[in-house]
């Protein structure tokens, strides 16, 4: 499965266009999570905890979307878009992660 | 303590005139051993309560003894009266008008006079307050609908945050298949090379979501779970509702296709879900 965010596949014809797909999930309040990201905020570095969770919240969107495509028959996504979008939460910490593209089979 | 409605003769007015007196004056020796011993919080003599409620304790206990009934603690008012007029005027001292103050009046007023005291305090001050909170309610309310109403319509589908069960029954494959269904192009890149169109125009439409505004939520895996579920519900009515919309000035598909979440109103209460893009009529 081919994914870009540009409008064509380069070298490759699109011969059907199979429709919208989308993905999203959801980052929650984690306390032992907080309560790290909360000591690196007062020594400082990296909150890697945050990071993998984020990779872990978009991976899951990914494939979730993928799944559909390949549901549909395609066989590549194109005008894919990613976004990560604060919905508050306790600590302002529920973090939604979306991913949508229009599936399409090439040649 | 309560007054009674019996009237009194003139043999147990002046018993009670005497009950009085003996309650004031006990109230007052209280008074002058609170401030002889400097009995005081924070340069607030302690005497300004103790001593109204030890003359009112003295007339009940010798008025229930000599005439056999209450007269209301009249002594406690007599010398509320006295130590305020000695703290707050004859004496001056850093004593004002704080807190404590109106809590020790209170508390005075209320030996003297219960019923009348229980009233005002109960139904009076009660109602009034009820009242003022009710007003601001209704004034935050009002604010709400009306911030709601200028840049937002409400959207009058079903209800999608209600149901526990939702998380249950919410199928992805099934959420795409009504998607795609709709014999309509739904294309997130900005042209079809392979394909003529005619635009049609710019469109857009917002769903909005309650959010569930508990600060303490006892499962919160679950909640997220809802709260996602919400949101691809949301999503899903937003893109049809889209669909609909252009088909309905002759397009069948859209380009630039463009989904946004963001949260609004007063505190965040609510999640907007909005589909936006360029409404196009693919030709054969």
């Amino acid at each position: 499965m081919i994914l870009t965010s540009s409008n064509t596949l380069e070298n490759k014809t699109v011969i059907e266009y199979k429709g919208l797909v989308t993905g999203e999930s959801l980052i929650g309040s984690n306390i032992y999570k907080d309560l790290f990201s909360g000591v690196r905020d007062v020594v400082g570095g990296r909150t890697s905890r945050y990071e993998e969770e984020i990779q872990k919240a978009r991976d899951i969107s990914l494939n979730s979307m993928i799944e559909k495509a390949e549901n549909l028959g395609a066989n590549a996504i194109i005008g894919l878009k990613i976004s990560y979008d604060n919905l508050g939460g306790t600590m302002g910490n529920t973090i939604l992660v979306t991913a949508y593209g229009t599936a399409i089979k090439y040649e | 303590m309560e007054l009674s409605n019996k009237e009194l003769t003139k043999s147990e007015k002046r018993k009670a005139v005497l009950c009085i007196s003996l309650g004031t004056g006990i109230g007052l020796i209280v008074y002058g051993l609170f401030l002889y011993f400097h009995i005081d919080i924070y340069g607030w003599n302690l005497g300004l309560i103790f001593a109204p409620l030890a003359a009112g304790y003295a007339e009940t206990i010798l008025a229930n003894k000599i005439i056999g009934e209450d007269i209301g603690a009249i002594s406690a008012f007599i010398l509320f009266i006295d130590t305020v007029i000695y703290s707050f005027i004859l004496k001056n001292p850093t004593l004002g008008w704080n807190l404590i103050t109106f809590g020790s009046i209170i508390v005075i007023l209320q030996a003297a006079f219960p019923t009348l005291i229980n009233y005002i305090l109960l139904v009076v001050v009660g109602g009034i307050l009820s009242n003022f909170i009710k007003t601001i309610k209704d004034y935050e309310n009002k604010i709400k609908s009306i911030y709601k109403k200028q840049q937002y319509v409400k959207w009058d589908g079903p209800d999608v945050i209600e149901d526990d069960e939702l998380i249950l029954v919410y199928d992805e494959e099934e959420s795409n298949r009504k998607i795609n269904d709709l014999d309509f192009y739904f294309i997130t890149s900005t042209d079809m090379k392979t394909r003529k169109h005619e635009i049609v125009g710019i469109y857009q439409t917002e769903v909005i979501l309650d959010k569930d505004r508990r600060i303490i939520k006892l499962e919160p895996e679950k909640a997220e779970q809802k709260v996602l579920s919400n949101i691809k519900e949301g999503k899903d009515e937003c893109l049809i509702r889209l669909a609909e919309k252009i088909k309905k000035d002759g397009g069948n598909g859209i380009l630039n296709l463009s989904m946004t979440y963001n949260l609004i109103g007063i505190g965040g209460d609510n999640i907007q879900i909005t589909a936006r893009g360029m409404g196009i009529y693919l030709q054969n």
